[in-house]
């Protein structure tokens, strides 16, 4: 059973594999489970992410200057399951990177790894003709995405293709800059978890523990990704340790809903 | 590396935008709304004949279209060979690229769209887009990348005189890929804006409409040559970047027994990061890049590698995907000329026929050049290459390269 199944909730913190350098992963890993989040989003640093604002195109940079690749963030991952880690994680990556060993390879090897569910900002569900078979075959979930500019018939067959979750973008825009979670995005987000047999999750612009809690408010899942690498990469350059600032961060994140 | 496409892209009946395993739509969901509505404007704008009687006006009175089919006598003479040069240096702007941008303009404006984005290499497509713009009272905003900014510093004042904003781009190599990246983002955020793309990549429907605007090249090349030589030309040659003049000849003679050539940028070698040639360089494998599936540049990991060129308008790593699926299938053929072969062309051509070719239509000529030189190209071979631009904008790189060249020797 997917480790992504309905009645999933909370915090599903963004991290950047190779930021800061891949070793640590297995240890973020393990600490973001023991401040219990929900699941976490693993990425794969691409140097070209079109979907993605200047924070995280920074991470991807130094995230590739330390040598992240595939092989190696799967490495790191099949560590962490190795001692134990069981949280729910969905390999994120554009698209180019998982066809160099073959797309069907490089989901079969994410599946040994120990990811769950696959997240490709740049191949909507329906943009090659086998991509969610293929996933599927390997015994990856999928995951579409819904923006705001989506129409809602459009939002509906991406949401039924969903077998992971569903990422609703809570913006029109790159990665990075902040939420209004208004009255439109109430609508879409209520269509969505009408229409959904999986956990729907908001992303894009969630800074803080005031939009976290609104997010969980409408949603199941609340991404955090920009602000959580760039607190993590501010706190590494002033000397501090990454994987505590990650869980200062993600506790300070999750206190409001915790009172 | 593979060079079959993965089977992912495999279908047993391609639908629109893709050309064979090429193409397909991989852009981030907020823009696929907009694709799809650009998708039935272009259909839109193709079957309303009150649309195409305003573009072909604009193309005759403004651009100056059609441009003529020269026939380059002395030079041919040199070389033994019947060559004819399709003068798109002549078009206003002084490239092809403002066939797409004018074409896309009048498309944006019947969408209602006030404002434009787009990319620029060279600065040609920017100058071209900004042009069109200003016809026709739209917002401008052009992204290009530092580096081309300073080598193509006149095309970076043209803009600006012509009303556009230029957002300088400084990631990454801060070349004609970064500034795609920088567009893309930026439409991601602003999708009631139109994004303008130059070549025929990117996302579907895009390398279709750019074709699409670019093939009367073809069509008047081959009405020309029949009318001028009697007969269709032996070869068709274009240099390709992302590759929209090249498509825009090639489609004039899909159906012809003409060979078709592309010639990339070899830049100063075959090893990654010296040369844009995503067909015979080293590091071309398919991939996904800037929406389409095609031929990328690229290591073993699936990183985009850095490009060089003397041209800036070649200086890119993908190409358009239905040159992809010409050479998958045969129909067309793509090789490489360097700069310094691309330098030589453009003097050769400026001394002996009084045309100043940019350094990018340089490397098809080149091409001409090396093989008819190297007796790999037989005697009185009817010859067809596309002119894609003028070489003003290049002045200074070549005389650059030329005060260099003479402090070595």
């Amino acid at each position: 059973m997917s480790r992504f199944a309905s009645g999933l909730r909370g915090l599903a913190p963004f991290v950047m594999a190779g930021d800061g350098g891949l070793d640590l992963l297995p240890d973020l890993l393990h600490g973001l489970e023991a401040e219990g989040v929900a699941a976490v989003e693993v990425g794969l640093p691409f140097g070209d992410p079109i979907a993605d604002g200047p924070e995280l195109q920074a991470a991807a940079a130094r995230a590739l200057a330390a040598g992240a690749d595939l092989d190696g963030v799967l490495a790191r991952v099949a560590a962490y399951r190795a001692a134990g880690g069981g949280l729910p994680l969905a390999l994120m990556s554009y698209l180019n990177p998982l066809l160099r060993p073959g797309f069907a390879a490089a989901c079969r090897a994410a599946r040994d790894a120990g990811c769950d569910a696959l997240v490709i900002p740049d191949a909507p569900l329906d943009a090659a003709p086998s991509l969610t078979t293929t996933a599927a075959e390997a015994g990856l979930g999928v995951v579409g995405f819904v923006a705001p500019t989506t129409p809602p018939s459009r939002a509906a067959a991406v949401t039924l293709a969903s077998t992971a979750f569903v990422y609703v973008v809570g913006r029109v825009g790159v990665t990075g800059a902040a939420t209004r979670l208004d009255g439109d995005l109430d609508a879409l987000l209520a269509a969505v978890r009408s229409a959904a047999r999986v956990p729907v999750a908001l992303g894009f612009g969630l800074r803080d523990a005031s939009t976290v809690a609104a997010a969980l408010e409408r949603a199941d899942l609340a991404i955090v990704g920009s602000a959580l690498v760039q607190h993590v990469h501010h706190a590494a350059e002033a000397g501090g340790d990454r994987v505590a600032s990650a869980r200062s961060f993600v506790r300070s994140l999750l206190a409001p809903t915790r009172r | 590396m593979s060079s079959s496409p993965d089977p992912v892209f495999l279908h047993d009946a391609p639908g629109p935008g893709w050309f064979g395993p090429w193409g397909g739509r991989f852009a981030p969901e907020t823009l696929v709304a907009n694709l799809e509505e650009l998708e039935a404007a272009w259909h839109d704008f193709r079957s309303d004949p009150a649309a195409r009687e305003e573009w072909d006006a604009v193309l005759r009175d403004f651009a100056g279209r059609p441009t003529p089919l020269f026939p380059a006598r002395r030079l041919g003479a040199e070389l033994g060979v019947e060559l004819w040069l399709k003068r798109e240096d002549l078009l206003h702007t002084g490239a092809h690229k403002l066939n797409n941008a004018l074409g896309q303009a009048l498309i944006a404006r019947r969408m209602g769209k006030t404002r434009i984005l787009a990319e620029t290499g060279a600065g040609q497509h920017g100058v071209a887009t900004a042009t069109a713009c200003a016809l026709l009272g739209l917002e401008c905003v052009v992204y290009m990348g530092a580096v081309d900014a300073a080598r193509q510093a006149p095309n970076v004042e043209r803009m600006e005189l012509l009303g556009a904003r230029i957002e300088l781009v400084e990631d990454g190599q801060t070349t004609l890929k970064d500034a795609v990246n920088a567009a893309l983002r930026a439409w991601v955020g602003d999708p009631e804006a139109h994004y303008l793309l130059g070549s025929a990549l990117g996302p579907h429907p895009f390398p279709t409409i750019v074709a699409g605007l670019q093939e009367v090249i073809g069509r008047e090349a081959r009405a020309q040559v029949l009318d001028q030589a009697g007969a269709l030309p032996d070869l068709a040659v274009a240099c390709v970047g992302g590759g929209s003049n090249a498509i825009g000849l090639f489609r004039g003679f899909l159906d012809d027994p003409v060979e078709l050539v592309g010639v990339e940028a070899g830049g100063t070698g075959t090893s990654p990061g010296l040369h844009a040639a995503r067909f015979s360089g080293e590091g071309g494998a398919p991939g996904v890049l800037h929406g389409c599936h095609t031929r990328v540049l690229q290591d073993a990991a699936g990183q985009v590698l850095p490009t060089h060129s003397i041209s800036a308008g070649l200086d890119y790593p993908a190409v358009g995907p239905e040159h992809a699926e010409l050479a998958r299938t045969g129909r067309a053929r793509y090789v490489a000329a360097g700069d310094d072969e691309a330098l030589d062309a453009f003097l050769r051509l400026t001394r002996t026929e009084g045309i100043l070719p940019a350094l990018e239509s340089s490397h098809a000529l080149a091409w001409v050049l090396r093989e008819r030189t190297a007796g790999r190209l037989a005697d009185g071979l009817r010859i067809v290459v596309n002119l894609s631009g003028r070489g003003d904008k290049d002045l200074h790189t070549v005389l650059a390269r030329l005060r260099r060249g003479e402090e070595e020797s």
